[in-house]
């Protein structure tokens, strides 16, 4: 077997190790901590890429390498773990481990000044571990394992300023919700070991997404029809549902923006909300099985697609009324996690992973971006207090600009117009419903009209922070000068909570190398990606599933692809045209002035803003029942149980009191001298232990009768 | 008739304890008894792990099985326990570097090799004249260890109770194997169930099993013969200390078991609730319980963290009964992995108790106070040692509960003894209390005035560190001990 297939567990192994050290690091030690965790992420990242290498030029189930180990044996049963190296493991190896290095780099810029340095590194590669552990677990239980860490590192680092009331509420929020999803996960699993006995993925045939557990499992229906392969996949589902932010367990992601940007780009944008997504994957021969056994049609498939197309377009209403500009990208990135699960759902994998991988560089490309402009407008994230950056930040507008029009689907040159303009194709030609088809279309276009909004907010007309800055820094800067207290280099604002501060230092200003050399790499690679990802040489589609792929130019202008993208083209244009005549042709001029769009329907524009009160909604419901049910709960305690309690109490009581009545007067002195008798045995008893030999051998011939006594009693009944 | 070369083959890691026993109180009397202490204790000591390591080392391949007329059987079982005596033996040599209790070095280093030996014979004994022989030969060695303190009356004392208790108990074995062979005509195991199966339990039989219990029950600490174990824990020096509470464990476990299962195959009756029926599982499983109510609740009143150990032995005794109670290969497994485990445990903890009573002359709870901050490694040891004893997760101690308590679960029909499994898990939580107790005393209580930090030697170090992640990587991966011991085991179930 291979050295890669064997040691891959090196690849999550090293991360850990390096979480391991840092957390035994003393607070002062910050270049250590930093070059354990980049350190340990680059040798991630090139051991990922010899695995890459390893799943080249396999065809069909070859390419699977398979590691299996026992974990315990518990009887005749042996409890087994293992890793997998497959083209969907290596792709997302590659991505995670390229990704996250450039964020890790980019978090020594952005978090310079922050006292915690080394605990956020701490956490951050032990968020990496878990996400690659993941990504190679064989094994259903392993990956439900890092599941759980990954959304553990998501808490920690959501709640990383947890003094901040918000971020702390935030981390509760992100980890309750997902738990949510996380029990319906977990009674699949369960189910799915007591029906085939297994939780590895592939195991020589014996594996449960292999063809006889499939069988098995297609064979069986419970209540109502429903085949118990489609239930265990809902289930598994569920879990998806809550991690990758899809409706109705989406309302953690927005909120979870309150954690460091970084940390937003890697877990809340391009790694840990994708790994929902890539669990269906991982699962998909499980999804895919139907008694009809259509490949690509089966119930289960069809609520990913439903859930998917929900989402995509709702989170994409909401997007275009925030004004956060981190809101804005983390609503973005529900729609799109909302689209790759429509690309699962009437695709394949592949649809949907290719669209995972694209996502992720750009996603992470605008939060990085997100977070330079954030850091160069003094900690500022309202988008109608910045404009005009593109003079101030010539590399961040550069690059931001590149993600902005991969994530909206300009035509040809971004990677994300073909995996979306894929995306789009599949549900077309879905043959259940045109729906889904109806609300992806309309959600690319409010996708492409919420991006250029945010463009002309942020980086066009005149910059609005300087005069109200001023008078919003000294209400709101408190608060975030807590969050990131010591600002060497900015000093002077530092003090600026309390003298007027100086003109020329809220100017805003371009990030330091550090942090802007990241975004160029994701740039590029957002761009380089397409010549993987477009139809004439469909080379993604051919890796994944095993086949080498042939460059077709003629694919591309056959009539369904070309319409396809003819169709795409026009939906970008719709949505960056409509941005650009509300906000370009007239820009805005004042942050408190009213949003073009608002003046047009106030009360819709008005509904979205508050995200369409699904929280209040939430509140009023389950929040509500939750409440309730405690207190029903506590009356149940105090009065039911605690009245049957205190009855039998005083029962008891009312027993003793008689016993005790009978025993004075009804029997006489004789039996008090018993008790004595009693009393002095118990004394007897307690001086066991009396440290005098004789009584020890004593006790061993008492019990020698009394044992032999019941034995030979036993023998004579 | 059986060759001596193949017997001294058979028995080629004894044989080589037994030289280096040798060889260390020839060396020591003979040739450095005028050195200095430090190099004397240097010399013994290497000699004697030099004889251990080497018979490590012979058994490693397992060895191909033999038997010599059925008195000594060597099996891969047989050397996986053998191997874990000897690790456990070497252990207690390296603690005993801390302590200064005795000039005798070379006796003392040679009776604990001896100790080993007897050990390891009666791993492999499977006759009953074997058995009592080698028992014999390990009990004498530790009376002498538990009084090598000669200088404190208290080991003295200990010592006399262990040896009275102890020779009575030997004796009462004595008789019931007897009274065995009277019944039977054999003295090999194997031989004595074939003449007793079949038969319903006669009286004869019935008190030869209960005066064979004595024996062995005093051996493991099984109340109501457990009442030498909170003196002589206590009044021994520590090291001997964990030595009676590992290695003579592991040994006495690993007899009863095999006396149990395959001398007494047949006569097993039934222990199952309210389905009583005579025979050895219900007895074992009288003391089982008796053990772990009286074990617990009586660890919770001590004050003395020796004492406090031996009670919390005498319980982890009831559990281990348990497996022993299921009857199954499971069991067999459950029980072997548990005691190496507790042993290794357990060492660790009187490791931690040695250097603590080393410097501050005594070791009440309340001698702990502040360790967290005066030795954050003995802290950090003990915190390990103590919980896993406790049996959380993820240490070797939980996994041993569990593997013990799911065979005596399984062990039964229709789960017949699930009560003493419910036992079990309501006195393990009581006993959580006792340990944190301690570890309270350890992290939380500030350290007495004047109490400065605890310089301990780098062997003691290096051995408790040791001693710690084995604890842990045992727990994560209890396939390290189990991978061996189940085909190990396989094979011994499909010999018989």
């Amino acid at each position: 077997m291979n050295w890669i297939v064997q040691n891959l567990w090196l690849i999550p192994g090293l991360p850990l190790l390096a979480a391991g050290l840092s957390a035994l690091l003393k607070q002062r030690e910050r270049t250590a901590a930093a070059t354990l965790a980049i350190g340990s992420m680059g040798l991630a990242f090139v051991l990922s890429c010899v695995a890459f290498a390893h799943t080249l030029g396999g065809h069909g189930e070859e390419t699977r390498h398979v590691f299996n180990f026992d974990w315990f044996q518990l009887g005749a049963t042996s409890l087994k773990l293992g890793w997998v190296l497959d083209p969907l493991t290596a792709a997302m190896l590659v991505m995670v481990t390229f990704v996250g290095t450039l964020i890790f780099i980019y978090s020594v810029g952005y978090m310079a000044h922050d006292e915690n340095f080394t605990r956020f590194f701490c956490f951050l590669s032990l968020f990496a571990a878990a996400m690659l552990g993941l990504v190679i677990a064989n094994n259903l239980l392993l990956l439900f394992m890092s599941w759980e860490l990954v959304g553990l590192a998501s808490y920690l680092l959501i709640g990383f300023w947890y003094h901040k009331p918000s971020a702390a509420a935030a981390a509760k929020k992100a980890f309750i919700t997902t738990r949510i999803g996380d029990v319906g996960f977990f009674l699949g699993i369960v189910w799915l070991y007591s029906e085939t006995g297994t939780l590895l993925f592939y195991d020589n045939g014996h594996g449960c997404l292999e063809a006889s557990a499939l069988t098995k499992l297609v064979s069986m229906t419970v209540g109502g029809g429903v085949v118990v392969a489609t239930a265990i996949s809902l289930l598994i589902f569920c879990g998806a549902v809550g991690k990758s932010g899809q409706v109705p367990l989406h309302v953690w992601l927005p909120d979870a923006m309150e954690g460091p940007t970084p940390v937003s780009a890697l877990i809340h944008a391009a790694t840990m909300v994708a790994a929902g997504v890539f669990l269906l994957a991982r699962v998909y021969p499980l999804l895919d099985v139907d008694p009809l056994n259509i490949a690509g049609r089966s119930t289960a498939l069809s609520v990913v697609t439903w859930v998917g197309a929900v989402t995509a377009l709702f989170a994409a209403l909401i997007a275009v009324a925030q004004n956060d500009i981190k809101r804005i990208l983390a609503y973005s990135t529900v729609s799109q996690l909302g689209f790759m699960m429509v690309g699962i759902g009437t695709g394949g994998v592949a649809v949907g992973m290719l669209h995972l991988i694209t996502h992720a560089f750009f996603k992470a490309l605008l939060f990085l971006g997100a977070g330079s402009v954030i850091h160069g407008c003094h900690e500022e994230q309202d988008i109608r207090k910045m404009g005009g950056l593109r003079a101030h930040m010539p590399k961040t507008f550069a690059t931001y600009a590149i993600g902005m029009m991969a994530l909206s689907g300009f035509p040809f040159v971004f990677s994300g117009f073909w995996s979306k303009d894929e995306i789009l194709h599949e549900a077309l030609h879905w043959d259940e419903s045109h729906w889904p088809f109806y609300m992806v279309a309309l959600g690319a276009v409010l996708t492409a009209f919420y991006m250029s909004r945010q463009m002309c907010y942020v980086f066009f007309g005149k910059y609005r922070g300087t005069a109200h800055a001023a008078a919003a820094h000294d209400a709101h800067q408190p608060v975030k000068h807590e969050a990131k207290p010591a600002k060497g280099k900015k000093g002077p604002q530092a003090k600026g909570n309390h003298a007027p501060a100086k003109a020329s230092s809220r100017t805003p200003h371009e990030s330091p190398d550090v942090m802007t050399i990241p975004l160029v790499l994701l740039a590029a690679f957002t761009i380089l990606l397409v010549l993987v990802a477009t139809p004439v040489w469909p080379w993604f589609h051919g890796y994944l599933s095993g086949h080498a792929a042939e460059v077709r130019v003629s694919e591309l202008f056959a009539w369904d692809k070309l319409s396809v993208i003819g169709l795409s083209i026009i939906l970008v244009s719709v949505g960056v045209a409509a941005a650009c005549w509300l906000y370009w042709l007239k820009p805005v001029t004042r942050a408190d002035s009213v949003d073009a769009l608002e003046q047009l329907r106030p009360d819709v524009i008005g509904f979205l803003k508050q995200q369409c009160r699904v929280d209040e909604f939430y509140e009023a419901t389950v929040v509500r029942f939750n409440a309730w049910a405690a207190v029903a709960s506590d009356f149940l305690d105090r009065w039911i149980w605690g009245g049957a309690v205190k009855a039998a109490s005083l029962a008891v009581l009312g027993v003793a009191w008689a016993s005790r009545f009978f025993d004075e007067f009804g029997i006489n002195l004789g039996f008090q001298k018993g008790c004595d008798g009693f009393a002095g045995a118990g004394g007897l008893l307690a001086r066991l232990q009396s440290g005098r030999i004789h009584d020890y051998l004593r006790v061993i011939g008492l019990a020698l009768t009394v044992l032999v006594l019941a034995l030979v009693w036993g023998c004579r009944s | 008739m059986m060759s001596y070369l193949e017997i001294l083959r058979l028995a080629a890691p004894e044989g080589i304890l037994v030289l280096a026993a040798l060889a260390v109180l020839g060396v020591d009397v003979g040739v450095t008894r005028t050195e200095p202490r430090a190099s004397r204790l240097f010399i013994t000591n290497a000699l004697a792990l030099f004889g251990c390591v080497v018979a490590f080392i012979w058994m490693l391949p397992g060895g191909h099985p033999g038997s010599v007329g059925g008195l000594f059987t060597v099996t891969p079982l047989t050397q996986l326990v053998k191997q874990a005596l000897v690790v456990l033996s070497i252990l207690t040599l390296l603690l005993s570097v801390e302590t200064s209790f005795s000039e005798h070095l070379g006796e003392y280093v040679a009776l604990v090799l001896l100790a080993t030996v007897g050990m390891m014979l009666v791993v492999s004994a499977e006759d009953t004249l074997m058995i009592f022989v080698a028992l014999e030969l390990t009990s004498l060695s530790l009376y002498t260890l538990t009084a090598f303190n000669k200088s404190d009356p208290q080991s003295a004392e200990a010592a006399l109770k262990y040896f009275l208790f102890g020779s009575v108990a030997a004796a009462f074995a004595l008789f019931g194997l007897s009274l065995l062979y009277g019944a039977t005509g054999a003295t090999a195991l194997p031989a004595i169930a074939a003449k007793l199966k079949g038969h319903a339990l006669s009286p004869m039989v019935a008190v030869a099993l209960v005066m064979i219990v004595i024996g062995f029950g005093f051996k493991v600490a099984a109340v109501p013969f457990h009442l030498w174990a909170p003196d002589a824990y206590q009044g021994a020096p520590v090291p001997v200390a964990a030595l009676i509470a590992s290695g003579s464990k592991v040994a006495g476990f690993f007899i009863l078991a095999k006396v149990m299962m395959l001398g007494f195959a047949g006569l097993e009756g039934s222990g199952s609730w309210g389905r009583y029926a005579p025979g050895w599982i219900p007895l074992l499983a009288v003391l089982a319980v008796a053990s772990m109510l009286l074990g617990n609740l009586a660890a919770l009143a001590q004050t003395n963290v020796k004492r406090l150990l031996a009670y919390s032995a005498i319980a982890h005794g009831g559990y281990v009964l348990l497996g022993v109670m299921a009857n199954t290969p499971q069991g067999v497994a459950a029980v072997v992995y548990y005691a190496m485990t507790y042993g290794l445990t357990v060492i660790g903890a009187f490791g931690v108790v040695a250097v603590v009573e080393a410097r501050t002359g005594s070791c009440r709870i309340a001698d702990f106070a502040g360790l967290g901050k005066r030795s954050p490694l003995l802290a950090g040891a003990l915190l390990i040692f103590l919980l896993s004893l406790a049996g959380i997760p993820p240490l070797a101690g939980f996994f041993g509960k569990f593997y013990v308590f799911a065979a005596a679960a399984n062990g039964a029909k229709e789960l017949g003894l699930l009560w003493t499994v419910v036992v079990a898990l309501a006195m393990s939580t009581v006993s959580l209390y006792y340990y944190l107790k301690v570890l309270k005393q350890v992290y939380v209580v500030a350290a007495p005035d004047g109490a400065g930090e605890i310089n301990i030697s780098l062997v003691t170090r290096v051995v408790l560190v040791v001693m710690a992640v084995g604890v842990v990587l045992l727990g994560a991966l209890p396939d390290l001990i189990l991978g061996r011991l189940v085909p190990a085991l396989a094979g011994v179930v499909a010999g018989h």
